[in-house]
Formats: structure tokens, C-alpha cells, sequence
């Protein structure tokens, strides 16, 4: 049954916890909720599933947003408790009428919670039974829906229209459940599969006995097995060698591999003018213009013709006279103009929308501030949120990075992966030109192995920058050619590798099960996911895929996924700045770089509150 | 019509009265009733400008984990209720500390301000400290280690931050939860956080034009950092929010608000 039920102030402090439920909670599932979910503006979400060595539990929560109170229950992720939403909104009700600033201690809520429980349950119960007696036909069907919809997120997964791919995402969650009992809580994996969770299977599946429970692990426990003979099997398949393109009936190349080993010596003799370009504008300072207050107090005036004149009076009237509390219903339509606004900006439609969920539920019930329009709170508490997520997670400073794998006495590996034509190469050449500004010498790998003319490029980088290049020609397996580079930079000594690879899109199979292998064989330190800013509603598709292509296929039990962003392109877009919340949002990971033109110089940092600032002007 | 035409003439017939009566006082008296009134408003303006500069905010801050909440509600019940979570949101108070309610005689209440530490919510960390009169960093002793980087650059932010270095506003280091045996001793920590910091000061001013985020650099250059090169007072102590072993974090606060 359930295991938890705690009641805590968003200040920190539990309030009162079920002394019946004496259990304590493996891991810290409340603390994880916490951090990774309603402070990354997920608390839309229906539910969060975590996962610690021994213990898998679903957690559900509420919000009380005027008394600044969260309601969290924690159940194990087996059982599906149909009663957990309506006993989190009577304990709600129930608790708030007792609550005072000043009280510390609610133990006379022990009783009141038992009653409710009680009843909750009796209802649950009446409703199963009345199901059961309702459909005894589709039980047989059940079962087999129950297999699947005892791993929900799989199937969430399914209705999901972005993720194709049946196999994949079945397998993906199978192999996370597999990891979990050896694991501690796996974030980053489940991360992108807790986003595109929405509790439509708890509703369809009945609540059920222990004994069928039993029969379900076993039941699972064959599946995974299954899963993991597939992969396997698929392996062997795909070890079909390339055949090289043929467009039309020209004859056929006999080698496609033109690095000419003669030709390098060539090279160096020709005069090389060394490039100094000036500043890198990483390092100059960002002037913020001040005025920003007024200019969303303009827009919110404009905002007003749109609503009909007695809506109109009638808000003013009650902004003036502070209503008692925010509904949902009207927080829609400024919700509304909200998210439209953010996806003219160019931000993907799910995640506005998820965006929007979260501000609604953190706003809910909340007693309306006189004077305030209801317009101008969801603004603040939508730019509050904003900053919220594009403010990194943990630091970003490279250089610290660097000297600290320099301390100990090895190279610090980056490699730039992304989709075809954002920018990688360019971009790799703007890093090191940053990097060297800053005394610390680097080196490039030349592990784009497949587009004509790349690896000729990074030498001309590498020239005009005057640093070193690692390249093996063409038609080589990148993940080698990395892992000797590396070996190569810790014998010169240099700091740094760069790591250039090929562009791949997200939905081809075996390219992504390279990445996969030269993220795996080398271990960089840092994954720089490239994306251009002119990215629309894709941005999320190609950071989801990569993210979980890169956790299925590898093989460790720690799998790398992306660490960092690197926007590029970021001057073609004049304010339709919305790519970079939809990669934020949805990979977790921070944008580490901007590019913003295509000159060396042209590298910067990300200005949340510039950007902020831009979404909703 | 007529009704403005009314009410401007009765106003008419007040402005003439009322001129007559000033006129009627002697002028002296209405001299030392108006530099009377000027004496009194001086007064009033110099009481708020000194009493502007000694505001009675503490603010407690650090990594998240490390125990803040905990400590604040220690300060201010004695006792840490039934626990904690991460905090969303800062907890702020006005209150006398819990050990000194016995005490007879007028104190001043604190104005304590618990900031969150996750790294999401350190923006607001930066509405606190204009006003604060002093800082309380805590810092986790038992996980020290590994979070080490993650200390020492937010030490290191928040001792490069304008509003603390113009106002000289003094920190103290509080090492917590020093009742379990695994935890660091004071003094190791404090070696630790200066090794670091002095780390970081090569890597952060090798971009300090730039870094709008570190307004000014810290200690000598040339010389390993230590903390008292900072032109604030930076000291360090030991303490247990579980347990209440507060005592050291309370003669800090006792001595930065004046009762």
C-alpha cells in the first residue's frame, strides 16, 4: 500500500509525516522529487518515478500555492493505487484547515489522515470491484496490458507521437529497470523518459493483489531477457560492410580514400600567417540594456484589447479589490497568450505547454496580490521559471575543468557531436581559438572520417591557428582514431582534444551506435551537443534521441550523455531565441557556448536574463 | 454651475482668513515654530541614516545538503522539528534566538534569512545580500570532500561579490554537522578551502574582465590565498544543527546585530 505520505513547506521543513506507515524510504526519494522535477518545472508532470538499490516508487504530489505547502505520497511502483490523487487533494483540504504559520507539530492529523485513508481505500475498492464485475471478458486482455502497463513509461512512451521506434523505447525503459537494482538513481537516463510521461495507463489498469504481483516480476524479468537477446542478435546483422553510394550509371570509384601520405609534408612548407583576431567574445562583458520592467508592463497593457471590455472591467475591478484565489480556469487564457507568445519565439510546442502546466500548478489556489492584474503574476512566475531552468545546474567554467585534468597529468577530452550541417567543425575551430587565447594548448582529431573535405578542413583550422592536428584520412573507424589521439596528446603534452565527428541524424540506427562506441571507448570529459538556433520543434527530438541512443547503446553501466550544449547560429535569429529553452528543457544539460557568427571570434556566452528578457517581450 | 461658483468663493473667504491670522502672529513666534519643526526633521533624518547602516539581517547560506535549514530552525525553536527537505523557497524570520528567550531584559530580534542552495535558486541569494549584516556559509564536514569544488566556488563567489566586499560584511565559515566521528576537523577544512580558492583565483582572473559575475579578485597576488587577506572578517567554527551544538554561530550573531 502506500508507503509515505509527508506534508512539507516549500521553505524546507516536514510538517507531519503518517506515523503508521513507519517504513522508511530507501534512498531519498523526496529530496531527488525535489530537485529533479519541481525545480526543473516539471511539477505538471502527473507522477516521478524513482528508482534506488532495493526500492522503485512512484511518487505523486500537490501543491497548497496560498499557505506555500507540498503534498507528496510515495507508493512502490508495482502497485497501482487508484486512490492516491483524490487522497492527496481530501488531505489537502483537510490539512490546510488546520494549518497555522506558527505550529510546528500536527499530531492530531494522525487521526483525520487514518479516516481519510480509510475511505479512500473503501472507494477504491467499490471501484475495482465494480470494474471486475463490469468486464470479466477483457481480464485475459488485462493481463497482457497489465504486462505493459506495469512498465508505464514504456508505455507513455507509445503515445507519444515524437519517439518512434517500438523496440527502442520498450527496450530502453526494460534495460533502465534492469540497471536500477545495481544502481543508484539513474537521472539523466530517466530524465528524458519522466518528460514524456503522462499517467494514462495507471487509469486503464485496476488495482491488484499481491499475488499477481509476484507473477508480473516473473513475467518481467522474461521480458528483459528477451530485450536483451534482441539486441544482441542485431549486432551480428549489421556488420555489413558500406557500399560505396552510386547516384547514377557513372562507373564505379575504386577508392574513395584520397589522403595522399606524400602530400602532408607538402603542406607544411607552404607560409602560414599566424591569426590574431582580437578578443574572443567569450571574454568581453555583455551590456544589458536596464529597461525591461517598462517594457513588459507595455505589452501586458497590450494584451488587454484582446479580452472582451466587461472581462476586462471586471478584472481591473478585482485586481484592485485582491480576488481570494487563483483558478485554473482563470489562469487559462493567460496561460494561453503565454504559451502562443513563447512559440512564436520559435520554442517547441510540447514544451511550452509542459512550461505552461508547471507555472499553472505552481499558481494554483495561490490569493491573488491586490493590485495585480492576473496577467502580470503569470508573467512573473513564468520569468521566474525561466530563469529557473536556463540557470545552470552545476558550473560551467571549462578553464577550471582543464586544470584539473591537467593536474593530473591527462588530457581533457571533448568531443562535438550533432546532426548534419550545424555548424561542429566551425564551431570546434572557435573553442580552440578561445582556448588558446587562454594559454592552454590544444590539439584537434580529425574524426570525421565520412564527409569529403572535412578532414582537409580542420587542417586548415589547424593551420591558421597554429596547433596541432591529429587525422588518420578517411574511411576509418572514428572511435580509433580518437583513442589514438588521445594517446597522442598525453605523449606531446597537450591539454586539450578536440574531437570533431560527423554529422548523423538521430533516427539512423547504426551512425548512432558508432557515436555511441567512440563515446564509450574514449570516455571524453566533456559531450558538447551542437545545435543551431534555428532549430524548431526538432531541437527536441534530436537532443531526446541522441541522449537516449547514447544510454541504450552503450554498453557501461554508467552511460555518458550529453553534458553540455553548444548553440550555434544564434546571430540568424533576430529574437526567436526559443531553441535554446527547448534544448535546456529537455536535456537537463546547460548551453555551455553561444556562436554568433563565423569568424573566430565569434563565441560567447549564454545571458539568461537577456534571453529571458526576449521570450517575453 | 452655481455650485462651483459657491465653492470657489467660500474658498476665497478661507485663504483671506487664514492670511489674516498669519499676519497676526508676531513673527518671531513664527520663526521658532519653523525652525522648530526643521531642528525636528534634521534629527529625524539622521537617526535613519545611522540607523540604515546597521541593519540586523543574517543571512545563512551554502551548498544544498549542507544543513542550513536545520540550523535556522534550531536558532529559532530549538529543536529541528521532524526533519527536513530541500528547500524551494527561502525561509525568512524575524525572531530572538531560542537560547537567549530566557534572558530578562530587551534584545533585539534577528532577522534571519535562510537562502536555498541548490544551484537553480542561487539568484536569490543576491536579493539578501544588500541588506545583510552578516553571512553564515555553512558547509557540510561530513561530505566535504567530494563537494569540494562545488564549496569553494560558491565561497568564492559570494567573497567577490561587490555588495560584500564594499561593506566589508563578515562571513563566518560554519562547519556542520561535526557530531558525526567521519566529519573534518575545522582547521582541515579551512586548508582545504583556501588551496582551492587560491585555484580558483588563477583560473577565474585569467577571464576576470570579462566575468561579470566576479567584480573584484581576491587576496594578494603572488602569495597563497589565505582568509585573511580578505578585507572582510572571515572566521570559522564548528557546529551540529541535530544535535544543537549552535553555540558558536550564535556568538556570531550576537556580536554583528547590535541589541
Amino acid at each position: 500500500m502506500l508507503e509515505q505520505l509527508l506534508i512539507f513547506t516549500r521553505g524546507g521543513l516536514i510538517l507531519w509525516t503518517c506515523k503508521e506507515l513507519g517504513n522508511a524510504l530507501k534512498g531519498s526519494p523526496i529530496d531527488t522529487l525535489i530537485r529533479s522535477c519541481l525545480l526543473e518545472e516539471r511539477s505538471g508532470a502527473a507522477s516521478y518515478n524513482y528508482d534506488a538499490p532495493g526500492a522503485a516508487y512512484t511518487l505523486k504530489w500537490t501543491f497548497h500555492n496560498d499557505l506555500g505547502l507540498v503534498f507528496v505520497a510515495v507508493y512502490q511502483r508495482i502497485l497501482h493505487l487508484l486512490y492516491v490523487d483524490e487522497l492527496l487533494a481530501m488531505a489537502k483540504r483537510e490539512f490546510s484547515e488546520i494549518y497555522d504559520p506558527k505550529r510546528m507539530n500536527y499530531n492530531d492529523f494522525d487521526e483525520t489522515f487514518r479516516q481519510l485513508r480509510k475511505e479512500a481505500e473503501a472507494r477504491a475498492e467499490e471501484l475495482k470491484k465494480s470494474k471486475h464485475v463490469g468486464k470479466p471478458v477483457n481480464d485475459g486482455k488485462k493481463q497482457g496490458q497489465v504486462k505493459k502497463g506495469g512498465f508505464e513509461v514504456g508505455n507513455k512512451k507509445k503515445s507519444e507521437a515524437n519517439d518512434g521506434g517500438d523496440g527502442d523505447t520498450g527496450k530502453s525503459y526494460k534495460l533502465e529497470n534492469g540497471h536500477s537494482n545495481g544502481n543508484h538513481v539513474n537521472i539523466e537516463g530517466s530524465r528524458a523518459v519522466v518528460a514524456n510521461s503522462k499517467e494514462n495507463a495507471s487509469s486503464n489498469v485496476g488495482a491488484f493483489d499481491v499475488s499477481k504481483l509476484q507473477k508480473l516480476r516473473s513475467k518481467g524479468e522474461k521480458k528483459t531477457d528477451t530485450v536483451v537477446n534482441k539486441g544482441s542478435k542485431v549486432h551480428p546483422k549489421k556488420k555489413i560492410t558500406k557500399k560505396n553510394r552510386v547516384w547514377d550509371d557513372s562507373p564505379q570509384e575504386s577508392k574513395l580514400d584520397f589522403t595522399d601520405p606524400l602530400e602532408e609534408n607538402v603542406n607544411e612548407n607552404i607560409e602560414v600567417v599566424g591569426t590574431d583576431h582580437g578578443e574572443s567574445m567569450m571574454d568581453k562583458e555583455e551590456i544589458i540594456s536596464s529597461d525591461s520592467e517598462d517594457e513588459s508592463e507595455e505589452v501586458g497593457k497590450e494584451s488587454k484589447p484582446d479580452t472582451k471590455k466587461k472581462g476586462w472591467f471586471s478584472s481591473m475591478f478585482q485586481s484592485i479589490a485582491g480576488k481570494a484565489n487563483l483558478e485554473k480556469s482563470d489562469l487559462e487564457p493567460a496561460l494561453k497568450a503565454l504559451k502562443d507568445r513563447l512559440m512564436t519565439k520559435n520554442v517547441a510546442e510540447e514544451i511550452a505547454e509542459k512550461l505552461c502546466e508547471s507555472v499553472a500548478a505552481s499558481l494554483e489556489g495561490k490569493k491573488q496580490a491586490s493590485f495585480t492584474r492576473i496577467s502580470s503574476t503569470v508573467q512573473a512566475a513564468m520569468e521566474e521559471a525561466l530563469v529557473r531552468i536556463l540557470t545552470p545546474r552545476r558550473s560551467i567554467d571549462i578553464l577550471r575543468d582543464v586544470h584539473a585534468a591537467k593536474e593530473q597529468r591527462k588530457p581533457y577530452v571533448v568531443v562535438f557531436v550533432g546532426v548534419n550541417g550545424v555548424g561542429k567543425s566551425t564551431n570546434l575551430a572557435k573553442v580552440a581559438y578561445w582556448l588558446l587565447q587562454h594559454e592552454i594548448s590544444v590539439m584537434m582529431a580529425a574524426c570525421d572520417t565520412f564527409r569529403s573535405g572535412a578532414v582537409e578542413q580542420l587542417r586548415t583550422h589547424a593551420r591558421r591557428l597554429q596547433i596541432p592536428i591529429f587525422e588518420k584520412g578517411y574511411e576509418k573507424d572514428p572511435a580509433i582514431v580518437a583513442k589514438e589521439a588521445i594517446q597522442e596528446a598525453a605523449c606531446n603534452g597537450s591539454d586539450v582534444v578536440l574531437v570533431d565527428t560527423a554529422g548523423r541524424m538521430q533516427d539512423n540506427e547504426p551512425l548512432m551506435r558508432a557515436l555511441s562506441k567512440l563515446v564509450y571507448l574514449n570516455n571524453p570529459d566533456l559531450v558538447l551537443f551542437v545545435g543551431e538556433a534555428l532549430v524548431g520543434n526538432d531541437a527536441v527530438d534530436q537532443l531526446s534521441k541522441f541522449n537516449q541512443k547514447l544510454a541504450d547503446l552503450s554498453t557501461s553501466p554508467n552511460p555518458r550523455l550529453i553534458d553540455g550544449i553548444l548553440l550555434t547560429k544564434f546571430d540568424t535569429i533576430d529574437d526567436k531565441v526559443g531553441a535554446a529553452l527547448s534544448m535546456v528543457y529537455i536535456s537537463g544539460a546547460p548551453v555551455m557556448f553561444v556562436g554568433c557568427g563565423q569568424s573566430y571570434t565569434d563565441l560567447k556566452k549564454l545571458n539568461v536574463k537577456s534571453i529571458v528578457k526576449t521570450l517575453l517581450k | 454651475m452655481e455650485g462651483m461658483e459657491q465653492w470657489r468663493n467660500e474658498a476665497k473667504q478661507w485663504l483671506q482668513q487664514g492670511i489674516e491670522y498669519a499676519h497676526q502672529i508676531p513673527p518671531t513666534q513664527l520663526y521658532a515654530a519653523a525652525a522648530v519643526l526643521l531642528l525636528t526633521t534634521l534629527f529625524f533624518l539622521i537617526i535613519r541614516l545611522f540607523k540604515r547602516t546597521k541593519s540586523s539581517t543574517i543571512v545563512l547560506t551554502g551548498l544544498t545538503g549542507s544543513g542550513k535549514t536545520v540550523l535556522f530552525y534550531q536558532l529559532r525553536d530549538g529543536s529541528s522539528h521532524q526533519g527536513t527537505v530541500t528547500s524551494m523557497e527561502p525561509n525568512e524570520g524575524t525572531f530572538i534566538l531560542h537560547s537567549e528567550s530566557s534572558k530578562k531584559g530587551k534584545i533585539k530580534p534577528v532577522h534571519l534569512v535562510d537562502v536555498p542552495g541548490h544551484s537553480r535558486l542561487r539568484p536569490k541569494l543576491d536579493e539578501f545580500l544588500p541588506q545583510a549584516a552578516g553571512i553564515v556559509f555553512v558547509v557540510d564536514a561530513l561530505e566535504f570532500l567530494p563537494n569540494l569544488r562545488g564549496v569553494s566556488e560558491y565561497l568564492y563567489d559570494i567573497l567577490t561579490k561587490a555588495s560584500v566586499v564594499k561593506r566589508k560584511v563578515p562571513v563566518l565559515i560554519c562547519c556542520n554537522k561535526a557530531d558525526k566521528v567521519t566529519a573534518h576537523s575545522k582547521e582541515f577544512i579551512r586548508k582545504q578551502l583556501e588551496k582551492e580558492i587560491d585555484k580558483l583565483r588563477v583560473s577565474r582572473s585569467g577571464i576576470s574582465e570579462a566575468d561579470v559575475a566576479n567584480e573584484f579578485t581576491l587576496g594578494i597576488p603572488g602569495e597563497a590565498f589565505s582568509f585573511s587577506h580578505c578585507s572582510n572578517k572571515v572566521t570559522i567554527a564548528e557546529s551540529s544543527g541535530l544535535t544543537g551544538e549552535i553555540s558558536q554561530v550564535e556568538q556570531f550573531i550576537r556580536e554583528h546585530v547590535r541589541p
